[in-house]
């Protein structure tokens, strides 16, 4: 059992995951140099990051079971250990969260991972084939997806991903939850659905309703937050149920489209957030209140994240609409095999990604443009785009969305996704007729064209007039500007979800929350009970040998 | 000529010998104390790595006092397990007795102090060494007076009476303890527990046999604080000076209390399906209600205490599952308890040392002005948590492993749980003791002398360097022949009189 032999495995899945893993944190590292410059024991800080990536190459290549839970485990005190870099108030509060929820979980898998050995007796993973016909089955089943739940953050584990988004460093939030942990959580979450266990309907329909709630529950919850961060960090959620959605239609085209999308979120993701630090980093806030208008001079800032949120929302031709794309037809085929609840899942996966494209609506019209909050004093700085070791991490990434996008089929579902599966991608016929290509030459068709008609047509004769509102010149009134916050708050003060978003502001839903008041249930009555009298801890011995004498003789 | 068996009397005369001549000379001179308990723990910790050595060339080693030979004198045995076990306490002696020297100097008359500490020595050392139950039941008694005197060391008010209590209960375990060895002995008319073994197989079990396993349940497992003879434990832990606490969380219930019920059970009366499911209950029900209990408290060390009572659990669970996996899992986690438990008493003991405060809402932000206190007990609280690759982790790996093996599925449940809620508590240590913000009262705060940091260090060494234990060479020198003398069962009985004849 603790015979390592044969620990690695190699193929094309761990490679694609591993060179990914090592790429973002890279350009993690190239962003901390200008992000932490200045701040204490920052040799730790880089000892950290690397320890990070080599115990993440661990898991990924892992053949044994122990082994990747042993890589596993560490990688969430080296989470922990990262996220106390933070300068937040709250910041030793979310680390401990954090670490409870993922330490908590790896004990869950461990649990899983003595089923398995129970079960089939080898913890190799490449050997393992388990049908999901008993009972120990279904538990160590679950127990592993709760681990890789609650790695990537899908409902109901997430809770530590947005708190961890708001107060960690932004290069530990773009490296580990937004990108490496959902490399990690969806591939693990591959290969015991996809190899290691041999799934039927119901789980694959169970897996997908979590996936759809997570979509939605966690993009309504990104639509009213006031912090950029948090924002993303939300988003960090409803994203992942896209990827679990994927792989719970069990068709290869939706299991594809689920480690492409992993892929593609890795990327903008990443992106909007090392953007966001970068805004961070200049203005000291990130509260969407009093920000607002830095486009103009912080451009490149404003492009990369433009692009990383039209991909998030997916927008062709970027690379966010290739995989979702892909989920759709994934979750159209698993109709075919009966059941109509596809069309509920279908719904929720496109209204999801409808509602995240309006959140970030709101949110480049808080950040970068509408009117600039008074604190800012735009008028003062000509350009406040971060330095080189700063933005070249943002233009790598924003020019990944583009290719990822644009050559879709010859880039990343060739090189990468499609062998992942083995034989099975031959059989995948893509239904309906997207050529990235095609689309992204009539795009940019379409725009030259407008761009032709607004320069020789009558677009160029416009009527210039003051904005209007109750008779005041917005200039002189800064406190009169709309900063873009309130957008949704009709849709938070509709009714029926209304109740709903009161319950989740008292971390209602909120599994480490919930957790604790048990607990701390449990142990106000414990404590009760041991009122330091003597006599009744001496009359605890006294029953407790009455119930031995009691269960030794008479059985 | 020298023989091996010879080395096994010393690990009673060592630190005896010491206690004595510390209450003629300790007072000559300051550095006699010190060096005096420097030099035993030193000699005692080497004797007994030897003794593992010897264990394993020369295979069962065996000891007459005074040339009696038993089953009439008192017998001395040195198998696998009493190896181990030797090594265990000894080395966390080692440590406790590096980190006394300089944080004992606040107390006065260091004398006294060591002249107890080696007296529970000597009285841990005889109950792990000893073959014979009556001698085993002195020696109990003689590391259970010392540690009541020794919990009453600071004689502040909670501590008499903390003190009291502790020694109100163990008393009463002692008892039941002396009567369940007298029902044995009108049943057998022997004290020798090799001899009774093979009586006790001939003549199999009756009524007085039940009764006594009754009363040793109840009698030891009050020594090993097991729910619902626990009730000490929470006053008596915390109450100690710091080196104190960490010898009786780490090693004083173990070898007074679950020592002795796996060498009663295992080779004296034999493991049966119902004492096994029972101490499996038992186990279960202090591993929950150990860390539900500790989640709650603000005092430093009485969170820890709590933490024992679950860890116990813990153990008891892997050792009264019986397999061989499930005895192998205990044991180590035995160790591995000792190790971790008695490295965080004494970083709580620094904390204590530097500021002067066990609650954990008055500190904050220690790990900035104590940085080696607060590096080792994350070590430390995640090999307590379960969190890889400390040796905790390995642990609670075999013993879940070893439940899910055997059936158990509901046990391996429960031990995930309280993984979970060990994790969670310790989390909120380690947020409310060293990270976060400095608390402004502690901007003075320096780290701890030098000795108290090696001592530290050393244990979170062990802590880290622990979970080799089970691969390779060292884990078949010292786990595997403890694992091996538990499963011989009441075989040990023949094994140790053939090896006399």
């Amino acid at each position: 059992m603790f015979q390592f032999t044969d620990m690695f495995r190699v193929d094309h899945l761990s490679i694609f995951v591993g060179v990914f893993s090592a790429l973002f944190a890279l350009l993690s590292v190239i962003y901390s140099f200008a992000f932490m410059r200045g701040r204490k024991k920052l040799a730790r800080y880089y000892l950290y990051l690397l320890l990070t990536l080599i115990v993440s190459l661990g898991c990924i290549f892992a053949d044994n079971l122990l082994f990747l839970s042993v890589c596993w485990g560490f990688l969430g005190l080296l989470l922990y250990l990262l996220i106390a870099f933070g300068e937040g108030k709250r910041t030793s509060y979310t680390a401990k969260k954090t670490f409870i929820i993922i330490g908590g979980t790896d004990a869950l898998m461990l649990l899983g991972i003595a089923l398995i050995w129970h079960l089939s007796r080898t913890l190799e993973m490449s050997e393992i084939s388990i049908h999901l016909n008993s009972k120990a089955a279904i538990s160590a089943y679950l127990c592993l997806v709760i681990a890789a739940f609650a790695k990537a953050g899908a409902m109901p584990f997430h809770t530590w991903i947005p708190d961890t988004a708001e107060d960690a460093p932004v290069p530990v939030v773009a490296y580990l939850p937004a990108a490496l942990d959902k490399l990690l959580g969806i591939y693990f979450l591959f290969r015991i659905s996809a190899q290691m266990f041999v799934m039927d309907a119901g789980m694959n329909t169970f897996l997908m309703a979590l996936g759809s709630f997570t979509i939605v529950a966690a993009v309504m919850m990104a639509l009213i937050q006031h912090d950029l961060k948090r924002l993303l960090g939300y988003h960090a959620v409803s994203q992942v149920g896209y990827m679990v959605l994927g792989l719970g239609t069990g068709n290869p085209i939706g299991i594809a489209g689920g480690l492409f999308h992993m892929l593609n979120h890795a990327i903008y993701k990443s992106c909007l957030f090392l953007s966001g630090g970068a805004v961070e980093k200049r203005f000291k806030t990130t509260n969407l209140e009093k920000l607002g208008g830095i486009a103009k001079v912080m451009p490149l800032t404003f492009i990369t994240f433009l692009i990383a949120a039209l991909a998030i929302s997916g927008v062709p031709p970027f690379n966010g609409f290739t995989s979702k794309w892909m989920i759709y037809q994934g979750i159209i085929n698993s109709g075919k095999t009966g059941g109509s609840l596809w069309i509920l899942w279908l719904i929720c996966a496109m209204f999801g990604s409808a509602l995240t494209m309006a959140s970030f609506m709101k949110l480049i019209n808080a950040v970068f443009l509408g009117q600039p909050h008074e604190s800012l004093k735009l008028k003062t700085i000509r350009r406040a785009d971060p330095p080189p070791s700063m933005y070249i991490p943002m233009c790598v990434l924003a020019a990944l969305c583009v290719l990822f996008g644009v050559f879709a089929y010859r880039l990343p579902l060739h090189m990468f996704i499609l062998p992942c599966l083995g034989r099975q991608w031959e059989g995948i016929v893509f239904s309906g007729a997207w050529q990235p290509l095609l689309a992204t030459g009539l795009l940019l068709l379409g725009i030259v064209i407008g761009f032709v008609v607004y320069l020789f047509g009558k677009g160029t004769k416009i009527r210039r007039v003051e904005p209007f509102i109750g008779g005041e010149t917005l200039e002189e009134h800064p406190d009169m500007r709309i900063s873009g916050t309130e957008f949704y708050n009709t849709v938070r003060d509709m009714e029926s979800i209304n109740t709903v978003y009161k319950l989740a502001d008292k971390k209602l839903f909120d599994i480490y929350e919930l957790g604790s008041k048990i607990t701390f249930g449990f142990n106000a009555v414990l404590r009760y009970i041991h009122n330091g009298i003597l006599p009744s801890y001496l009359s605890w011995c006294l029953l407790g040998m009455i119930i031995l004498l009691k269960s030794l003789f008479f059985k | 000529m020298i023989k091996a068996s010879d080395i096994i009397p010393f690990f009673v005369i060592i630190p005896l010998a010491g206690a004595f001549l510390l209450s003629l000379f300790g007072r000559r001179a300051r550095w006699v104390p010190d060096f005096a308990a420097m030099v035993a723990a030193i000699l005692l910790c080497y004797l007994s790595l030897l003794s593992a050595r010897l264990y394993n060339t020369y295979g069962l080693l065996k000891y007459s006092v005074g040339a009696w030979m038993p089953p009439v004198g008192i017998g001395m045995v040195l198998d696998g397990l009493t190896a181990f076990l030797l090594v265990t306490v000894n080395l966390v002696t080692l440590c406790v007795t590096v980190f006394s020297i300089n944080y004992m100097e606040k107390y006065t008359s260091k004398w006294k102090f060591y002249t107890l500490f080696l007296l529970m020595v000597a009285g841990m050392n005889g109950v792990i060494i000893t073959g014979d139950l009556f001698n085993m039941f002195v020696f109990l008694e003689i590391a259970s007076v010392a540690s009541y005197a020794l919990v009453a060391f600071g004689t502040e008010k909670h501590e008499l009476e903390a003190a009291f209590k502790y020694a109100i209960m163990g008393t009463v375990g002692s008892l039941f303890i002396l009567l369940a060895i007298a029902f044995l002995y009108t049943y057998t008319s022997t004290l020798n527990m090799a001899d009774m073994a093979n009586i006790l197989a001939e003549k199999g079990s009756s009524q007085i046999v039940l009764m006594a396993s009754v009363l040793f349940i109840m009698g030891l497992g009050l020594k090993a604080a097991l729910v619902p003879f626990h009730a000490w434990l929470p006053d008596a832990h915390p109450s100690a000076p710091a080196p104190i606490s960490a010898m009786l969380s780490g090693v004083l219930i173990k070898s007074l209390g679950v020592y002795t019920l796996c060498r009663i059970f295992f080779n004296v009366i034999g493991l049966t399906e119902s004492i096994s499911s029972i101490l499996m209950l038992l186990g279960v029900i202090s591993m929950v209600i150990g860390v539900f209990l500790a989640i709650g408290q603000w005092d430093f060390k009485r969170l820890l205490a709590y933490h024992s009572i679950s860890q116990i659990g813990y153990v008891m669970l892997g050792i009264g599952l019986g397999t061989p996996l499930g005895i192998l899992g205990g044991l180590f986690h035995l160790f591995n308890h000792s190790i971790f438990k008695s490295l965080l008493f004494l970083n709580s003991g620094a904390v204590e040392y530097s500021t002067g405060t066990r609650d954990l809402k008055e500190m904050g932000g220690l790990s900035a002005k104590m940085p080696v206190t607060s590096g080792t007990s994350l070590i430390a609280s995640m090999s307590i948590a379960g969190v890889p690759p400390f040796n905790g982790f390995w642990s609670k790996l075999l013993i879940i492993f070893a439940l899910v093996e055997a059936g158990r599925y509901g046990y391996a449940f429960w031990a995930v749980i309280a993984s979970i809620l060990t994790l969670s508590s310790f989390m909120k240590v380690m947020k409310y003791a060293f990270f976060g913000e400095l608390n402004r009262k502690w901007d003075k705060v320096k780290e701890v002398p030098f000795l108290m940091k090696l001592s530290m260090v050393m244990l979170a060494f062990i802590c880290i360097a622990g979970g080799l234990l089970i691969y390779g060479g060292i884990g078949d020198m010292f786990l595997k022949p403890a694992a091996e003398a538990m499963l011989t069962g009441t075989k040990y009985g023949w094994l140790i009189l053939n090896w006399l004849r």
